[in-house]
């Protein structure tokens, strides 16, 4: 392998030393790794084939600084942003550093840890699993979230234990002099049939630029259920490149929906591995973009045992020059019969500007499985938006009542009220802005 | 009530001409049958009065209770209590009919300085009018016409006219589709909805339908001109002879080319 040069990695766009803050020394460890693996990776170009599509000169165009030499402000007051269902089981994290007034996890079940990573750094289980289910390939993203993260979240739910009240996870970024990066970090253990819904958001208070990498790692034991919702409302001129990643043992359920409203620059990996026979898992998403927004989601579903059940709706609605991007590989190992899996893109085009790449993959290797997978690119329907005019609705409301509509399929998998409410106002907002 | 004079109307950007002069006089009161062979321009007919962007008018004009509608939209012409419905109601998914109605319905009453209905309201308004065409209330919150059995499609049209009280309604071969009880459950319902104050206009292929709603005139259409009109023994001459032989009368007596 040739030398990769310090000016051809992600170095080159990060104006502060990237150095360990970290007490522990187990995360220490994966800061020393990250850093490593960041050194010798190049950053992406467009001849990078999972890259070809995507214009990253919201990130190369800038030069991100640590929170701390960012001149970052205060975040006033959040509380808007609170989920009544989640008041006692919430974690708020300002500009990815853990905020532990803003914080409160009184409402939990016995035995049940949702707190910071860094305070648990030598709690069994981080120690066993933080950081070994994230996958670097040649990538640069997560390695650098390795490299310098301290905070983060860490959820760990006993055996046959139910949490209730969804767990709240909110990050927030800040106004700030210079544009910061922040690399928000969460792992989550389930155990033997235990249950629980965590809601990842993210939320830009202000209209800076900054680079949001967050990491989450879950990893699911027999018969674990998860609901997981992230929700993307980044500043409109921020950056963010997730890397979500699911590991499930048998019987376990993972159900992810991954909205995106925010970020001038959006790139998603989410990958959900099988680990095991028999699980269960969705990787839906919902893109509204508009302006000149780019949104990319390169998924992986992962199937390496027999019987697994999994699906995916992505549904994406581009208006003005807005781009979005989808790649979607179905991966079924040879001995990984009887799995049942879906993948479908759908895309709703408000605008002659507007550009969507679309490649649904399947890379099968087993005879007795039910893949299928499709994508399609569309506006609205002529006659549709005729018949709710002629109704005496006016045009733009019969095309916004459409979108909608589009729109409404994913919001309703929510499952918690206000989270669904909240989207619903975030639709309306897109549909009738200006 | 209604009058088009020397209606012509093509293809919007398009060099297709499709309605070639048509002349007709709707009154308050009056029901109407348009007739007519296989694409002879009955619906587009009935979409230009309604205004669908689709077509582009060239020539005449469409006045409604005097005022020339010719270039106005579509939703003022509903406003103003014009009502097509469609020969084929689309499915429109993730929308229900009562989301519809009731935005329909207060939209409407906004624009003719009516008080609106609060959701409860319209529930119990919209309920109201199930029986007009022994809708189940089920059809309500399913989203319009998805999944709809082609009679339930039909039905529904007819369901919506009865919550948005048109003065005016075309009616575009709501009778096709329909098995011999539902036809006359929606002809009931039609002629429940039809008073001295309204009108309406049937396009039908079928003598049947005008056994159970009866016209007080018949049109008869052809190549994007109503080349005849009449009483009720009109149609059942066209029933009897058909097109056809209609069509050869006219030529001989030269009225028709
Ligand atoms: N958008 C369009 N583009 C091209 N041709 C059209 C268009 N709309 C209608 N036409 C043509 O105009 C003619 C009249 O169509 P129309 O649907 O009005 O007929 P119709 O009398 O309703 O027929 P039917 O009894 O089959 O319903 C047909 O030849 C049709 O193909
Ligand atoms: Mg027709």
């Amino acid at each position: 392998m040739s030398e990769v040069l310090a000016k051809d990695t992600i170095l080159s766009y990060i104006g502060s030393e990237i150095e360990s803050k970290a007490s522990s020394v187990s995360i220490r460890a994966i800061n020393e790794r990250g850093r490593e693996a960041v050194e010798k990776t190049a950053f992406p170009t467009k001849k990078d084939e999972d890259w070809r599509f995507i214009n990253l000169k919201s990130i190369t165009k800038n030069s991100f600084v640590s929170v701390n030499d960012a001149g970052v402000k205060d975040a006033g007051d959040i509380s808007g942003h609170y989920l009544p269902e989640a008041l006692n089981t919430r974690l708020v994290f300002v500009n990815g550093v853990y905020n532990e007034t803003l914080s409160s996890v009184d409402g939990l079940p016995k035995g049940v840890i949702v707190g910071n990573l860094s305070e648990y750094a030598d709690h069994e289980t981080v120690k066993e699993y933080l950081g070994t289910i994230t996958n670097y390939e040649d990538d640069v993203f997560a390695p650098f979230n390795d490299a310098v993260f301290s905070d983060g979240t860490f959820i760990y739910v006993p055996e046959e234990t139910t949490v209730e009240a969804p767990i709240h996870i909110l990050n927030v970024f800040t106004d700030a002099e210079k544009p910061f990066f922040a690399t928000p970090r969460l792992l989550f253990v389930g155990e033997m049939y235990s249950k629980a819904t965590i809601i990842e958001e993210h939320i830009g208070l202000s209209n800076n630029a900054y680079l949001n990498v967050p990491v989450t790692e879950f990893k699911l034991f027999s018969g674990a259920h998860v609901h997981h919702a992230r929700i993307q409302r980044d500043s409109k001129t921020a950056s963010h490149v997730s890397r979500p990643i699911a590991m499930l043992d048998g019987h376990a359920e993972y159900h992810s929906y991954t909205i995106c409203l925010g970020a001038k620059l959006f790139r998603n990996d989410p990958r959900v591995i099988q680990n095991a026979e028999e699980v269960d898992f969705t990787v839906d998403g919902l893109v509204l973009i508009d302006g000149e927004q780019i949104a990319d989601t390169h998924s992986i579903m992962d199937h390496r045992f027999a019987h697994g059940r999994s699906h995916q709706l992505h549904k994406c609605v581009i208006n003005d020059e807005a781009h979005s991007i989808f790649n979607g590989k179905i991966f079924v190992a040879k001995d990984a019969q009887k799995i049942d899996s879906f993948q479908e893109n759908r895309n709703l085009l408000l605008s002659d500007d507007g550009k969507v790449n679309t490649k649904p993959q399947l890379e099968i290797f087993a005879d007795d499985v039910l893949c299928s997978h499709g994508a399609t690119i569309g506006q609205l329907s002529d006659e549709e938006v005729f018949y709710l005019h002629s109704r005496g609705l006016t045009e733009q409301k019969s095309r916004e009542l459409l979108v909608y509509a589009f729109a409404l399929e994913s919001v309703e998998s929510m499952e918690v009220e206000s989270v669904e409410k909240l989207l619903l106002d975030e639709v309306i907002k897109y549909t009738t802005r200006d | 009530m209604l009058e088009i004079k020397n209606l012509h109307a093509k293809v919007e950007g398009e060099d297709i001409e499709i309605l070639k002069g048509v002349n007709l006089k709707v009154n308050a009161g009056e029901i109407h049958a348009i007739m007519g062979p296989n694409g002879s321009g009955k619906s587009t007919l009935s979409k230009v009065v309604s205004g669908h962007p689709e077509y582009e008018v060239t020539d005449g004009e469409i006045l409604f209770e005097g005022e020339d509608i010719t270039e106005m939209d579509a939703d003022e012409r509903a406003h103003l209590g014009l009502f097509l419905a469609f020969q084929y109601p689309v499915e429109v998914p993730g929308i229900t009919n009562k989301t519809l109605l009731r935005e329909a319905y207060n939209t409407i009453a906004r624009a003719n300085d009516r008080e609106e209905l609060d959701p409860l309201e319209f529930e119990d308004y919209l309920v109201s009018k199930l029986d007009v065409i022994e809708m189940k209330d089920e059809f309500l919150n399913r989203s319009i016409n998805t999944g709809f059995s082609g009679g339930e499609k039909k039905k529904n049209e007819i369901f919506q006219m009865a919550v948005l009280d048109p003065k005016l309604s075309f009616l575009d071969e709501t009778d096709s589709g329909l098995d011999i009880d539902a036809l006359k459950i929606v002809s009931d319902g039609v002629n429940k909805i039809a008073n001295d104050e309204k009108a309406i206009v049937l396009i039908t292929h079928y003598q049947r339908l005008l056994n159970y709603i009866k016209p007080d005139f018949v049109h008869v259409m052809m190549n994007g001109k109503i080349i005849k009109s009449g009483d009720i023994a009109l149609a059942e001459e066209l029933e009897a002879n058909g097109y056809d032989q209609l069509q050869k009368e006219l030529m001989l007596n030269g009225e028709a080319q």
